[in-house]
């Protein structure tokens, strides 16, 4: 259970002094369900996914992950989530097994329990045969599924997925989505970035779409494509987003008004 | 924190490095091969120096007297050459005139063949000599002894050696080539003297017995005391360097930094099992390299003593058994000071490559550090022992030099400087952890307008951190660089316009200006608030209440760490100046008001105001009191000072104000200089005697007063931390976060 609200992220730059990451973001996402985060490059699904994770702090605005205040609670918090992004690789010189085995013991699973626990994952996510590759001899893919694992070894009720198929081919990003939908199943609460429409067309159950720092529309696919009148989601993205970098002030309020209708 | 998360941190770590074969290398493989290839290289040119012959021209032989003969057929003869030069001359002996050219020509050549490099060493006895020689000989003599002509180069008869110093091979060569001259010198006097019956023990008439009296095991131990330290300190801050950027630098770099940071993992356990990590191989490198100096050295030292018996470093022996216990127990306080600060170094680089940048500024600054105790002039004193690296060296040669009793003294503020050094260090890390601007900081474009704009148009109300400590560094480097120019007055005027205006330009000056152009509410910054009226009478009630216990402090710090002797005459300088104030009140305007006024701005406004935002009240109160006392010229001041800094850092941020603290200050000034006033005899009050004792030096308060003086300083901090404390935004998130955490935690338990 994530739960977001008014949260800004701004940042101090040389240049262009306070620069705004994330302007007042609010959503939720609830246990059993996928949340989609689409947005271009540069809009601020990683910044909005590192504030879930702890790893940067909300400049105003609040949000809590399994009723843990980010800010406040951070321990508890990556206590309860699984994250998984582009940017968390694995160790070089760690065996996929090791590397598990040390995330697990970091989280305070009973030695039992994790061995048990890895079994089951190794043999899911069919990494039996990378167990004692190092993490510098893994493909890509290789290297995906053990940061899944990763994530999963202490079964969180929450999992982040920040742009998780990125570099990946087709047939291993397919099995990922594949697990992703199992996780769903088992009721877990996922939050899964992307800026590739079809993923979040297929996968999501509900569609937040973010554009420089701006919660653009929330909705699920059929509510966004009733109300946008297009039933092609890359249709609806554009729309949102021209309209937002015109400025245009009806269309922004209509925007803004949007979540509000879900 | 929980240990056990520091102890999973520490062993993946440890086994991460020991799988890097770069780590492997550095600590195992470099020393195993660089200690033994140094000593070849040593004992080849002990070798060298030994044995290589030497090839000798020796120009107009047929000059040398018959008697005592120099040459005995193409060598010199064997009793004028020393036993381990024996068979290494080689000779060969040329007349003067061997082309039939005059004696300059006979110089000229000399020089051409040393620098060809055809001879490496050539003699040429002047044409003459041998007459020259029997004339200094039968010269007359008045009845001293000494030749009447006295025109001592026109007489002595000069042979002359032609070295080339730029080569070894001819430095070699005429150094044993002066041995034998020198022998043969010896006897061509002590024949002289025979001759005239003289004995030849006239020309000794004393001799200087040389009796040292250290034993053989403290002339090791002082000998080692020297070089241990430096050899060990230097390979356990390289040690530590090359892990720490491969732990943060590098984890940042691959990405697995992030990974670890969303582990339930907090920052500051991430922290200690890095810093364990670095720490261990920062010794293992020192010890290692130790092990393998030391055993190559006796190799080698085994090798130069078997090669010849006399050598000279044999006689320094291997270093005491308890040399290498202690310098092991000082290597952990070193080892951790050294691997913290690489730690947080290493943490603010973003990439390898930028933090081997970092490599050379960090030894720039430990160097000095680490020469210092070389000095002949070190030793282990207060000032000394407050200054990081240089007193754990001075310490630990105390220790290897068997003064216990001296080390003991000193040992506290060694241990508390490292201790607090360290401390300071991995909380650094920990904040560099902690930063996002660091954890995720890209590169920016950086010129110096662009940051200038940057500063005056993103400026917060109150200082940051970092404009703080830098406002503190600048008073501190102004008043170090004024005191060389100001010299010491010689009026009482003159007095009040050095301490008025250094104290005005040098301390309040930098912090108003400061507050005004960095921050945009100065009034804030510098707490120009009025505080509750009760919180005045309160603070100059504990100044009245307070100072006799810290005149006992000064006291017992004094006697603890004596004045030297030029300072003490310094200040008795100062105390004869003050003695000449027209009046006690103007005494107080210039050393208990002004004074209070600057220093409050500086250290309680400006810098205290800008290091809360670290989000620890007491720790900003400590740093800005570190600043208080530095600025304090002598030592045992600024100890004292440092103290009376923090009941006054307490105030300020008790009571939200300036006013109490300056009241406060004030006040404690005016009675320091009342005391003095008091008891330099001339002034004295008589009336006070149940309250005071001693006059001059000695004077302080009896002891029932100390007593009561400390009961009551802790009733009324009692009452000021009464007072609503209000709270930096940073010092609530601190606050939050540590309910928060612990609100969590309990459930579970």
């Amino acid at each position: 259970m994530i739960h977001v609200r008014r949260v800004t992220k701004s940042y101090v730059d040389l240049r262009r002094g306070q620069f705004v990451a994330l302007a007042s973001i609010s959503f939720d996402a609830r246990p059993g369900e996928i949340f989609g985060l689409l947005g271009p490059n540069g809009a601020g699904k990683t910044t909005m996914l590192r504030i879930l994770s702890t790893v940067l702090q909300p400049t105003s605005g609040h949000a809590s992950v399994n009723g843990f205040d980010v800010l406040t609670q951070p321990s508890q918090v990556r206590r309860h989530i699984g994250f998984v992004s582009a940017n968390t690789a694995v160790y070089d010189r760690m065996t996929a097994w090791e590397m598990v085995e040390y995330f697990g013991r970091l989280h305070g699973l009973a030695e039992e329990l994790l061995r048990e626990r890895m079994e089951d994952l190794f043999s899911r996510l069919q990494m039996n045969e990378i167990r004692d590759v190092l993490g510098a001899k893994m493909s890509t893919g290789m290297k995906q599924k053990v940061s899944i694992a990763r994530a999963l070894v202490h079964d969180p009720p929450v999992l982040i997925f920040d742009e998780a198929t990125a570099g990946l081919d087709v047939l291993v990003a397919r099995a990922l989505l594949k697990i992703v939908a199992e996780l769903r199943e088992q009721g877990k609460c996922i939050v899964f970035s992307t800026h590739i429409m079809r993923e979040a067309e297929r996968l999501c159950d509900r569609i937040a779409v973010l554009h420089r720092g701006h919660l653009l529309a929330e909705g699920t696919y059929a509510q966004l494509a009733e109300r946008y009148g297009d039933s092609d989601l890359e249709e609806v993205f554009f729309r949102l987003i021209s309209w937002h970098d015109a400025g245009d002030p009806a269309a922004a309020d209509q925007v803004y008004a949007l979540p509000k209708k879900v | 924190m929980k240990w056990n998360n520091v102890r999973l941190v520490f062993l993946r770590e440890v086994r991460d490095q020991l799988r890097d074969r770069r780590t492997l290398f550095t600590i195992a493989v470099l020393p195993l091969l660089l200690y033994p290839l140094l000593g070849m290289i040593f004992l080849q040119i002990a070798q060298f120096m030994r044995e290589h012959p030497t090839s000798i021209l020796v120009l107009g032989a047929e000059a040398l007297p018959e008697q005592p003969a120099l040459l005995q057929g193409a060598a010199f003869a064997e009793q004028f050459v020393m036993p381990r030069d024996q068979g290494r001359l080689r000779l060969t002996i040329q007349p003067l005139d061997d082309a039939g050219s005059p004696s300059a020509d006979a110089r000229q050549r000399a020089q051409r063949v040393v620098q060809a490099g055809e001879f490496d060493a050539v003699v040429v006895f002047p044409a003459d000599f041998a007459e020259r020689l029997a004339e200094f000989h039968e010269r007359p003599r008045d009845e001293h002894g000494a030749p009447r002509n006295a025109d001592a180069a026109d007489v002595i008869p000069q042979p002359e050696v032609f070295v080339n110093t730029a080569s070894d091979k001819s430095r070699i060569a005429a150094d044993r080539v002066e041995r034998v001259l020198e022998l043969w010198r010896e006897a061509i006097v002590s024949d002289n003297l025979r001759q005239r019956n003289v004995p030849l023990a006239a020309t000794q008439p004393f001799q200087v017995v040389n009796t040292d009296v250290a034993q053989e095991r403290s002339r090791r131990a002082a000998a080692w005391s020297k070089i241990l330290p430096f050899i060990v300190l230097v390979w356990a801050l390289t040690g530590a360097f090359y892990p720490a950027i491969d732990l943060c630098a590098g984890e940042k770099e691959r990405g697995t930094l992030e990974t670890l940071l969303c582990s339930p993992a907090q920052r500051s356990e991430i922290v200690w099992g890095k810093l364990f990590t670095i720490m261990v191989f920062s010794m293992a490198t020192s010890v290692f390299n130790l092990l393998c100096m030391a055993l190559t050295s006796v190799f080698i030292l085994g090798r130069i003593a078997h090669l010849d018996a006399t050598a000279a470093p044999a006689a320094i022996g291997m270093p005491p058994w308890s040399a290498v216990v202690w310098l092991l127990l000082a290597l952990a306080p070193i080892a951790a000071l050294f691997s913290a600060l690489a730690l947080a170094i290493a943490a603010f680089a973003r990439s390898s490559k930028e933090g081997q940048y970092y490599l050379m500024p960090l030894l720039l600054v430990t160097l000095p550090l680490m020469m210092l105790p070389l000095l002949p002039t070190a030793e282990l004193d207060l000032g000394m022992s407050l200054i990081p690296v240089t007193g754990v060296m001075l310490l630990l040669r105390a220790l290897i030099e068997g003064q216990y009793v001296e080390a003991l003294r000193y040992a506290v503020p060694v241990i508390a400087v490292t201790a607090v050094c360290c401390l300071v260090a991995i909380r650094w890390a920990v904040e560099q952890f902690n930063n996002e601007s660091v954890l995720f900081r890209e590169s920016e474009r950086w010129g110096l307008s662009l940051w200038l704009r940057h500063v005056i148009r993103d400026r917060h109300e109150t200082p940051t951190i970092s404009e703080a400590v830098l406002c503190g560094l600048l008073i501190l480097m102004v008043r170090f660089f004024a005191s060389f120019a100001v010299s010491m007055p010689d009026s009482w005027p003159r007095f009040v316009t050095v301490t008025v205006v250094s104290l005005i330009s040098f301390v309040a000056t930098p912090a108003l200006l400061m507050a005004v152009v960095l921050t945009r509410s100065p009034a804030k910054t510098l707490l120009l608030q009025r505080p509750r009226w009760v919180t005045l009478p309160m603070a100059i009630a504990l100044a009245i209440v307070i100072h006799p216990a810290g005149v006992t402090l000064s006291e017992v710090i004094r006697s603890l760490y004596p004045i030297s002797p030029d300072v003490v005459q310094q200040l008795h300088a100062v105390e004869s100046l003050l003695g000449r104030a027209p009046s006690l009140w103007s005494l107080l305007i210039v050393l208990a008001l002004v004074p209070a006024i600057c220093e409050e701005l500086a250290f309680r406004g400006f810098i205290l105001s800008g290091l809360r935002h670290s989000g620890h009240k007491w720790g900003a109160i400590v740093a800005s009191s570190v600043f208080f006392g530095a600025t304090h010229g002598i030592l045992q001041q600024s100890l004292s000072a440092f103290a009376l800094g923090l009941v006054l850092g307490y105030l300020a941020v008790q009571t939200r104000s300036l006013l109490p603290g300056l009241a406060f200050h004030a006040v404690y000034n005016a009675l320091v200089l009342a005391l003095a006033w008091n008891a330099d005899g001339v002034h004295h009050w008589s009336g006070w005697d149940w309250l005071l004792t001693g006059t001059g030096e000695t004077a302080g308060y009896r002891w029932p007063v100390v007593a009561m003086s400390i009961l009551s300083t802790v009733g009324i901090l009692v009452w000021f931390r009464g007072l609503p404390f209000q709270p930096t935004a940073e010092e609530s998130l601190h606050e939050a976060v540590v309910r928060g955490e612990r609100l969590a935690e309990t459930p579970e338990m």
